[in-house]
């Protein structure tokens, strides 16, 4: 899906279409759902807490089996009398208050590494499958009356303080309709993580990208389901939640108009146009980039024995034989 | 384009060469000069020796001539069951294997160096001549923690120039005069690998004992120099 130029829609009146900017490169890159999800599912690891178990289980009592011979299973018996205690099997996973199986260990290597260009190709690539609604609507947004894919607002957008104000711009174009869709899906958790801080669930709405913050984040961070973000630091895990493509970004025009600058290096990484070696031989700017050729030639010299050979004695020491 | 390059390069090289060349000559000169006047010195230095003790002798009294500036030793025991002590001085001095040799100036300290691993080393005093077959046949330079022939002066001008000392007979002199960057010129100087005695050490010597015992070790004052001529 390639158009040649966007359309950057105003807030202050519905779907109102101002300016026309060009496309940024991104949008054509290739949009590989595989690397996408590669990236993702790594990097979706390096966000976690250690946790383990307690470094003495099962250590901080003596305990020794009693062997055979006393009808009792050969299991180690906390050692000592005088409590109830003294007798108990102790330590083993089959024990009662005994040490799991293999005790979780904080040093379990949760985080993963992924290979620079592998990231960089991720989020250029989730960044084009944001260009494309089927993505979008596969992916489950609420984007039928949005005026055009990828929607970019005008830069007014940025100077938004007020959260009310911010809905009424969404409103404007369209895209408030996924964030009522978040507000309806907001859920109590099933499952334990219900109480370990993680309670409720939801969607996730638009994503709004912008290049400057003049009281925009503050404004839309706290309506359902939308992610801010600086156009600088776009994170794979907010543009293809899940590690599935085609999240609904939102992009103020000064973002837009970054976006070429940040990824035409990430995505052509220099690769050269020119096919002729003369012209980059010859070429100034190349010349002035390298340093100063090492002509010295290092030959092995052997070593002879200057008072005996004459002409080594000699390069040695002039006066030689004077 | 490549013919452009080669036609650049071959011009840049001529330059180089010519301007190499001048200063090659200029330092030819003095190394020339300077070997020229240290001739001169060490026979002045020498027969003023000679006319001191000839007149001593005249006079009926006694030339106590100086003491030796510096000593040539050479590790001849190796390095099974050597002391701690032992070991840490014979590697300060830089005779970490049998048969190393090295210059050392000499002065209260070093003499109670060598005092300490005497039974260890035999040395002494070399003459002019044996100090530069020393360095001619068997000297390597300390270049970048590498042990460097000496197949140019500019090997030593590099290293030393800064001290004045600019071609092989700088060095000698520098050496054999003790001068004053005789630590400097030492240190340059990688200790000398010398071979066994050709010859043997003197018959029915044992290494173990002290030259006036009739041994090997320690102190031999100018008979060291036979001892070099043999492990050179």
């Amino acid at each position: 899906m390639h158009v040649a130029k966007l359309s950057v829609y105003a807030i202050d009146a519905e779907k109102k279409a101002t300016k026309e900017v060009d496309t940024p490169a991104v949008f054509s890159a290739p949009v590989r759902a595989d690397i996408i999800q590669f990236a993702h599912t790594q990097l979706n690891k390096n966000h976690r807490q250690a946790y383990g178990r307690f470094k003495y289980a099962s250590l901080d009592t003596t305990s020794h089996s009693w062997g055979v011979g006393r009808a009792l299973a050969r299991v180690p018996r906390v050692s000592g009398s005088g409590t109830a205690r003294s007798g108990q099997a102790h330590g083993g996973n089959m024990c009662r208050g005994g040490r799991m199986f293999s005790p979780v260990r904080v040093t379990r290597r949760l985080y993963r590494k992924v290979n620079l260009p592998v990231k960089r190709y991720a989020v250029t690539s989730a960044i084009a499958a944001t260009a494309n609604p089927s993505f979008l609507l596969g992916r489950g947004h609420l984007v039928e009356n949005v005026p055009q894919v990828p929607l970019i607002l005008d830069n007014s957008v940025e100077s938004i303080t007020r959260t009310k104000d911010a809905i009424k711009a969404l409103e404007m174009v369209g895209a408030y309709a996924d964030c009522r869709k978040v507000k309806d899906t907001k859920k109590t958790r099933a499952g334990h993580g219900k109480w370990r801080n993680r309670r409720y669930k939801q969607r996730k709405g638009p994503m709004v990208v912008y290049a400057e913050d003049n009281g925009i984040a503050r404004s839309f961070r706290n309506i359902a389901g939308v992610t801010v973000a600086k156009v600088d630091a776009l994170n794979l895990l907010d543009l293809a939640p899940g590690g599935h493509m085609g999240r609904f970004v939102i992009w103020t025009e000064g973002a837009i108009a970054k976006l070429d600058e940040i990824y035409a290096a990430k995505m052509h990484r220099g690769i050269s146009t020119e096919t002729e070696l003369k012209n980059v031989l010859e070429n100034d700017a190349v010349k002035a980039a390298l340093r100063a050729p090492i002509r010295t030639k290092k030959y092995f010299q052997i070593k002879r024995n200057g008072l005996k050979n004459r002409a080594f004695g000699k390069k040695l020491n002039p006066a030689m034989g004077k | 384009m490549i013919e452009g390059q080669l036609r650049q390069r071959r011009q840049e090289r001529a330059a180089i060469a010519v301007s190499s060349k001048a200063d090659k000559s200029a330092k030819r000169t003095i190394a020339f000069r300077n070997a020229v006047s240290y001739v001169k010195q060490y026979k002045v230095a020498e027969q003023s020796e000679l006319r001191l003790k000839q007149q001593a002798k005249e006079n009926g009294s006694f030339y106590v001539p100086a003491e030796a500036k510096f000593a040539f030793v050479i590790r001849i025991r190796g390095i099974v069951g050597v002391a701690p002590k032992v070991r840490k001085i014979l590697t300060l001095l830089r005779l970490t294997r049998i048969h190393n040799g090295v210059f050392i100036k000499l002065n209260d300290a070093t003499i109670k160096m060598i005092r300490m691993v005497e039974p260890f080393i035999a040395y002494g005093y070399p003459s002019l001549k044996m100090t530069r077959e020393l360095i001619y046949k068997r000297g390597f330079a300390k270049v970048h923690g590498q042990r460097i022939a000496i197949t140019d002066n500019s090997v030593i001008e590099r290293s030393l120039g800064q001290y004045g000392i600019i071609c092989m007979e700088d060095l000698v002199h520098e050496i054999f005069t003790c001068g004053e960057h005789f630590k400097e010129a030492n240190n340059f100087l990688w200790p000398f690998k010398m071979n066994s005695p050709k010859g043997g050490f003197h018959k029915g010597a044992a290494t173990t004992r002290h030259f006036n015992e009739g041994g090997e070790s320690g102190n031999r004052e100018h008979l060291i120099n036979g001892l070099i001529a043999q492990m050179l």
